[in-house]
């Protein structure tokens, strides 16, 4: 599945109309705010149609996956958008990972709970904005330039250290620009998981966090809830270091400003997990027979010539690395 | 004191709306503390033990109260057993800490609930220690999530 799908649903007294984009997208927020009765209404108008009292309209057939039987539910639900409510448990299992990873669905998952074996996006985290009988969903994670928690949008940020999530080409990269200045250092976490621990280590510096935020979904309620006491700290989360590339125009294909514009509408969720696999994937595939071959285990020295350099640095908006 | 065990805890009661459509009992529900819980979380009214008042849904019976409300009703009268709190969001908070004044409780949580700017007495189970506001709290229980 792919593209943008729109959901309406409603009975006499609850109408809830909202828009999914990708592959996972997480509802958390307070209680009492129609989660669970949204995944009802679903259920409800899966097993009785019309007959539940329930009108629903989407493009795609909407169902719910629960109980100790989903992984025998699971393969007859193709090109549907399955709803899982809390109080499944089987959601932050690996089996439960690994047995949607190569399918055509959309799943929209309730829970508070951060889940590390799905690669889900910090963008894709929303709450129910509750107006009495009709509910929408509001972004959890607001941000400008994908950078999260800066007290001052006008103020650029300097950071005394970088923290990367990628210990790859990404990471070769950063490090090539804070060893250039001088004053940054940078080191990597080697995975999202090890992320916090490492700003907890040192949270009284000034830290920059750079992480892909296409698959960093899992660790950002920790996150945001401890730089919230520590101004010092800032996020930077675009969807990926090859986004950053992509969206540079060092690479010159004009497919690649159009397929950034609506993601959505060319990354087939059977075939990519996440949006930053995609990503990566295209970027290989346009630099292949160019001196800016792109490899994700070793950056290409091209990428740190000045001119390129200069051009991928104009995407990163509000930081000094230098 | 609130003991909070962060973390996967087996022993815990994970699904707390299939346990309380199984256990409830009318009294938990016409219980002055319980209809002050409902009516702040989920703007219900209980007219009776069998009937609350929910001004989207109608009257509508116990079993279909939030999942939040129904986890702390089940804190406030089960003391032996622990709950997963993650069923609560962050609007319950200041109802679990004060079920904890006065008397132990113990629950568990799968996430990093905000209870808020205020001071507090928390009793990390994982790590045995006591912490006073979300500053000390999230660097340690942040670890177990």
């Amino acid at each position: 599945m792919k593209g943008t799908h729109r959901i309406i649903v409603q009975n006499k007294r609850i109408r809830y109309n909202f828009v999914i984009k990708r592959n996972i997208t997480i509802i958390r927020g307070d209680s009492a705010t129609g989660k669970t009765a949204l995944v009802d209404m679903i259920r409800e108008h899966f097993e009785n149609g019309t007959a539940s009292g329930i009108e629903l309209t989407c493009d795609k057939e909407c169902t719910v996956l629960e109980g100790r039987t989903w992984r025998g539910q699971l393969p007859m639900m193709r090109d549907c958008i399955v709803f899982i409510d809390e109080g499944n448990e089987f959601v932050m299992s690996d089996d439960f990972a690994s047995a949607i990873r190569d399918t055509d669905n959309y799943y929209v998952i309730v829970t508070r709970e951060g889940i590390p074996s799905l690669p889900y996006s910090v963008d894709e985290i929303y709450g129910i904005r509750d107006s009495g009988k009709y509910g929408t969903l509001k972004r959890t994670y607001n941000e400008l330039y994908h950078l999260y928690q800066v007290p001052d949008w006008n103020q650029t940020v300097k950071p005394e250290k970088v923290i990367t999530e990628d210990s790859n080409s990404g990471f070769q990269f950063f490090q090539s620009i804070c060893e250039r200045g001088g004053q940054i250092t940078c080191i990597n976490a080697q995975g999202k998981s090890n992320i916090f621990a490492d700003v907890v280590n040192h949270r009284k510096e000034k830290i920059l966090v750079i992480a892909d935020g296409a698959a960093f979904g899992s660790e950002m309620e920790k996150l945001m809830r401890l730089i919230k006491g520590y101004p010092n700290i800032a996020l930077y989360l675009p969807e990926s270091f090859e986004w950053i590339i992509l969206e540079s125009g060092v690479i010159e294909d004009s497919n690649i400003s159009q397929i950034l514009k609506h993601p959505e509408d060319y990354i087939e969720s059977k075939e990519f997990f996440s949006w930053e696999r995609y990503f990566t994937t295209l970027l290989v595939q346009s630099t292949q027979s160019s001196y800016l071959k792109y490899s994700k285990k070793q950056l290409n020295p091209a990428y740190l010539q000045e001119k390129v350099l200069d051009k991928i640095l104009t995407v990163i908006k509000g930081i000094d690395l230098c | 004191m609130l003991n909070i065990y962060y973390g996967n805890m087996p022993e815990a009661v994970f699904n707390t709306s299939v346990y309380f459509k199984n256990v409830y009992e009318d009294k938990w529900i016409t219980d002055p503390i319980a209809q002050e819980m409902i009516l702040d979380i989920d703007k219900s009214v209980v007219l009776d033990s069998a009937v609350i008042d929910s001004p989207v849904m109608g009257k509508i019976a116990p079993t279909s109260l939030s999942g939040g409300v129904k986890t702390l009703i089940l804190m406030k009268n089960e003391r032996s057993k622990v709950f997963n709190a993650s069923t609560c969001g962050d609007n319950c908070a200041k109802w679990i800490l004060k079920l904890a004044e006065g008397s132990d409780l113990t629950i568990n949580l799968r996430h990093l609930m905000d209870f808020g700017e205020g001071t507090f007495d928390i009793h990390i189970v994982n790590t045995d220690q006591i912490v006073h506001n979300m500053k000390e709290l999230v660097p340690i229980a942040g670890l177990y999530v």
